[in-house]
């Protein structure tokens, strides 16, 4: 991918199948994030296509993207990325009321529940801890029922207690569900709990 | 996308980012619609008011019967009707005492609008009375009973009748404030004029038929009556009942949409700020949503319906207030309303609910709509370029919008000029100023060293933005000093105009040998007066040897008429030549003075001659000058004024104005006694009446002014709020990295004040310039600057601001520096 007169990746050829666990790993600015943008629709090649199922990315325009991500796609980021006006609950609702979902509420309140915060529906993100916040947002990746979760850095920013369970979580309801993963790392040891690790240096595929 | 706007807006709410947003469109909605619906009111109030100088909405006047079908015909259309007749006439009482008495017959239902008085004893307490005097009774001017030697009970004569005397008569709505009255009122029923027997056919007599109903049924009847009237009759409405407060009020008017006009767009700039404050913080929103899969179209959708019911929420909410604050202002003074002023309808909050409109399709919703903009990107890389910068383009909306609004309001375009020019003042010496000053030596980085340093490095640092605060500071500023500054003069010149001891009554007809000893008794008394100003009646015959029309049938145009001459050396005080010069002292040319409407009445200019007749001698005079007057000085004014050289050998009165107190007027009755010949006319409640609705109206004025404040300190609030975050970021980092809480506060202080300080100084030169223009164009005051006002604006600026920023920023020292960086 050519940006001007810097690229950032390069003669990236990748296929993942459905319900495949994937790990992108590298070192920091490697160009990890740019591929997970690329592949889960938030930004634009300059050059080469992404194909989802029958779904040509390059073919939609920012808004098809958009209601492509809303079917199909979930997100877990390293920083959480939580509404801060918004209720636990109520974060774990958005994708779902953006869907129309009509049991918003409680397929919700289910998902919390299975992330352990049943207890603390009605908290706003700056009254839970890191983890906690975290959990939140796998529960409101896998409520929308997607067909891919891209997870960035999920555990980057919680200590290693903590990140333990958050990628025990992960990768217990990917199973559940049956959901594609992709997910961008350096942590090695998490990486290795994936079926395939590709690995990015300097925007070129060196291994997988 | 599901979620209904107003679950968003109630988180949102939550969030604490709506908070200043909804508060300057509740205040803009508050005063637009609550200043427009006061001055509705008060001009109903007004006009109800001069309803009353007719004493009825419509009335026909003519020296001759009417027919009595013009009164069927208008009871018909349900309108009420009266009628008077009004006449000179001697009253006699006893055998010997007689006077000349200006008598006034009225029908039971006189009058129609407006109040009759009374007193049970002379220059006693009046009362308000149902109707007027019954058949066979009659009520006497309160000088009368001394001067005819009568009281209570007593019996007096009107020609071939007799009648009782029951009461004083005191204040008639109709009575009007013409020196050319005949002498003191008598008031009798309208069914006894015949067996006096002194109407006759040529007497001097002048009928009324009074008319009142609502406003569309007296149009009609209008309508009906118009083709039938001829020339002897004149049709009168409220324009040529009220004697004259018509200056103050229409300033009083101008001020209020002034006011309202600043207000609008006050409340745009912090509708404008808040909306951008309220956009940033919401482009990681965005991202999130979009991310989650929201399309622009539903994230439009989604703040669009977010506004709209934001908008409707506080519109509804800001036409409640401003309906408070007009109903507040008319029940606190309610005593002292002339009348309960009608409701103002729905036109007021009709236009508070287009401003709000306005204001948030022009200036809130330009960078909202940008937020559907934002990648979705963003959840992973925080440092993308926020998309949302203001443009050009959302400036020019703005200033065109503003620009409308004020122009609707005021429908006032020279009003709207002067604002704007101070506006544009403002704006562009403010950036250039600021740029100039703000980005001056090199960039510096935080420069923690001292106090100084790091308040100039903060300043340099955010040199744009600090720029556009400064003008946005300097705007809320300059608009409040122009209104305090028009607000003063205005209060002042009131306060010249109707000082304490405004003359209120008049004194005519004294005889050159009473004036020494008038003027003794008004000294013994300690009772301010005018000068005595010699007076002669004279009539004009012809105009450039053009004999006039003798009828007094028609009203209007040239004709032949009495009219009171005086002289004078000096242009009289007041006065102000239009045209054609004064004459010099000890002139003993035929010349005249003429008052401006006069000389229109009678279509003469400079140059022109003009026949006149003073008893059975015949003279010319040549026009020298024409004058205009203030009619509302309360002091004598003439139509004519001669050279005192040409008239002193015609036989003069004099006559003199002077202020009474209401504790002196028992006065007036040994006064009358011992100058039978002197006539007196009472002004004190015409006087009254105009000095409490000046005074209301400066209270209005006053509660304006506070409101509009009110809207400055938002803009100021959101000014400093909007500039915050970045402020509290950098300090927090300083925290953390162990600066002390004094070189923080310290260094926010010099930051701000400095701002303040440019602010204060841009908004004082601009608002001298639009108060110039204000005064000079709009106002038609004489302009003076105000060195007041270079204190009082730099000082607001340095003080407001540096206190405001500060104690917004306080947060940053009390709190630990990670849970500071964390909010943000």
């Amino acid at each position: 991918m050519a940006g001007g007169e810097l690229e950032i990746l390069k003669g990236i050829n990748l296929e993942i199948k459905s319900g495949e666990a994937v790990a992108i790993i590298g070192a920091s600015g490697s160009g990890k994030s740019t591929l997970l943008g690329l592949l889960a629709g938030l930004d634009e090649a300059s050059e080469g296509r992404v194909v989802i199922g029958d779904t040509d990315l390059a073919e939609l325009d920012e808004d098809g993207r958009a209601v492509f991500r809303a079917r199909e796609v979930g997100f877990v980021f390293q920083s959480f990325q939580l509404l801060p006006a918004l209720t636990a609950l109520e974060n774990v609702m958005l994708p779902l009321e953006m869907q129309g979902n009509k049991d918003a509420r409680q397929q919700a309140e289910h998902f919390l529940d299975r992330v352990g915060l049943g207890e603390r529906v009605d908290h706003y993100p700056r009254q839970m801890s890191g983890g906690e916040q975290q959990r939140v947002a796998i529960a409101r990746a896998f409520a929308a029922k997607p067909r891919i979760l891209f997870a960035d850095e999920p555990t980057g920013n919680l200590d290693t207690a903590t990140g333990d369970r958050i990628e025990e979580l992960l990768f217990e309801l990917n199973r559940e569900e049956g959901t594609t993963l992709v997910l961008v790392t350096h942590d090695l040891q998490l990486a290795s709990r994936c079926e395939r690790q590709l690995t990015l240096e300097a925007g070129e595929m060196v291994a997988s | 996308m599901s979620m209904t706007a107003s679950r968003m807006l109630v988180r949102d709410w939550r969030g604490g980012e709506l908070g200043i947003l909804v508060a300057a469109l509740v205040l803009a909605v508050a005063m637009v619609s609550g200043i427009s619906a006061f001055t509705t009111r008060l001009q109903n109030a007004l006009e109800q008011e001069s309803h009353r100088f007719l004493a009825a909405d419509r009335v026909v006047r003519a020296s001759t019967v009417m027919p009595e079908q013009w009164l069927a015909e208008a009871r018909t259309q349900g309108l009420q009707t009266a009628q008077t007749l009004t006449f000179p006439s001697m009253v006699f009482a006893g055998d010997e005492a007689m006077y000349l008495a200006s008598i006034k017959a009225v029908t039971d239902d006189y009058p129609l609008r407006g109040d009759l008085t009374s007193s049970r004893e002379p220059f006693g307490a009046a009362e308000l009375a149902a109707q007027g005097p019954a058949p066979g009774t009659v009520w006497l001017d309160s000088r009368l009973f001394p001067l005819l030697d009568v009281s209570m009970g007593d019996s007096v004569g009107i020609g071939d009748a007799e009648f009782t005397v029951v009461a004083a008569a005191r204040t008639e709505p109709d009575q009007g404030t013409s020196f050319l009255g005949y002498g003191p009122r008598v008031l009798m029923h309208f069914s006894d004029i015949p067996k006096t027997n002194v109407v006759q056919p040529g007497s001097r007599v002048q009928y009324r038929q009074l008319y009142a109903g609502d406003e569309p049924s007296v149009a009609r009847f209008v309508t009906w009556l118009e083709p039938q009237l001829e020339d002897r009759h004149r049709l009168l409405d409220v324009n040529q009942g009220q004697p004259g407060l018509g200056n103050a009020l229409n300033r009083a008017e101008s001020f209020l949409l002034l006011a309202g006009s600043l207000g609008v767009v006050l409340a745009g700039v912090a509708i404008a700020l808040a909306a951008r404050r309220f956009s940033e913080r919401h482009t990681d929103y965005v991202a999130i949503m979009k991310s989650l899969g929201a399309t622009s179209g539903s994230i439009n959708w989604l703040y669009g319906r977010s506004l709209l019911l934001l908008g409707a929420t506080a519109t509804a909410l800001g036409c409640l207030a401003g309906w408070g604050m007009q109903s507040v202002f008319f029940v606190m003074f309610a005593d002292q309303m002339p009348v309960q002023p009608a409701p103002s309808g729905m036109r007021p909050y009709l236009i508070g609910a287009a401003t709000s409109m306005t204001c948030l399709l022009c200036f809130a919703w330009p960078p909202i709509r940008r937020l559907s903009l934002a990648s979705p990107l963003r959840v992973l890389r925080r440092d993308m370029p926020d998309e949302n910068r203001r443009t050009l383009t959302d400036y020019g909306v703005g200033l065109v919008a503003v620009s409308l609004l004020m122009w609707w309001y005021s429908g006032d375009w020279q009003l709207t000029a002067a604002v704007l020019a101070g506006l544009a003042a403002t704006v562009t010496l403010g950036l250039v100023l600021a740029l100039t000053l703000l980005r001056g030596g090199r960039l510096v980085g935080m420069s923690a060293g001292s106090i100084w340093r790091l308040a100039l490095a903060g300043l340099q640092r955010r040199g744009t933005a600090n720029a556009l605060q400064v003008v946005i500071f300097a705007m809320a500023i300059m608009l409040l000093l122009v209104l305090v500054l028009v607000r003063t003069s205005l209060i002042d010149e009131w306060q010249t105009q109707l000082p304490p001891d405004t003359p209120n009554h008049f004194m005519l007809n004294i005889a050159p040998e009473e004036v020494q000893a008038v003027d003794q008794v008004l000294r013994t008394e300690n009772i301010n007066s005018e000068a005595l100003y010699p007076m002669i009646r004279g009539r004009i015959m012809s105009v450039n040897a053009d004999e006039l029309p003798k009828t007094s049938d028609q009203e209007e145009g040239r004709r032949q008429r009495e009219v009171n001459f005086t002289w004078s050396d000096t242009l009289p005080s007041g006065n102000e030549l239009l045209d054609g010069q004064w004459w010099a002292p000890e002139s003993t040319e035929a010349l005249v003075s003429l008052e401006r409407e006069f000389a229109e009445r009678l279509q003469v200019g400079v140059g022109d001659e003009i026949g006149l007749m003073i008893g059975s001698a015949p003279l010319s005079v040549r026009v020298a000058s024409i004058r205009e007057l203030d009619w509302q000085s309360f002091q004598p004014n003439f139509f004519m004024v001669f050279p005192p050289q040409f008239l002193s050998a015609y036989p003069a009165t004099f006559m003199t104005s002077f202020h009474l107190d209401a504790s002196q007027k028992v006065f007036l009755n040994s006064f009358i006694r011992d100058f039978p010949t002197v006539t007196v006319i009472e002004m004190d409640v015409v006087v009254e009446q105009v000095r409490s609705i000046v005074e209301q109206v400066s209270g209005a004025i006053e509660l304006v002014l506070a409101v509009i404040i009110a809207a400055g300190s938002l803009v100021l609030v959101s000014g400093v709020q909007a500039s915050v975050d970045a402020r509290m970021h950098e300090s927090a980092i300083l925290r953390a990295l162990g600066a002390r809480r004094g070189l923080i506060l310290g260094g926010l202080f010099i930051e701000f004040a400095a701002l303040g300080l440019f602010a204060g100084f841009l908004a004082t030169v601009a608002a001298e310039l639009s108060v110039y223009i204000l005064q000079v164009w709009v106002m038609e005051f004489n302009y003076s600057p105000s060195p007041a006002v270079w204190p009082l604006g730099i000082g607001a600026g340095v003080v407001l601001i540096s206190a405001l920023g500060v104690y917004s920023c306080r947060k940053v020292v009390s709190s630990p520096p990670l849970s500071v960086l964390r909010e943000l």
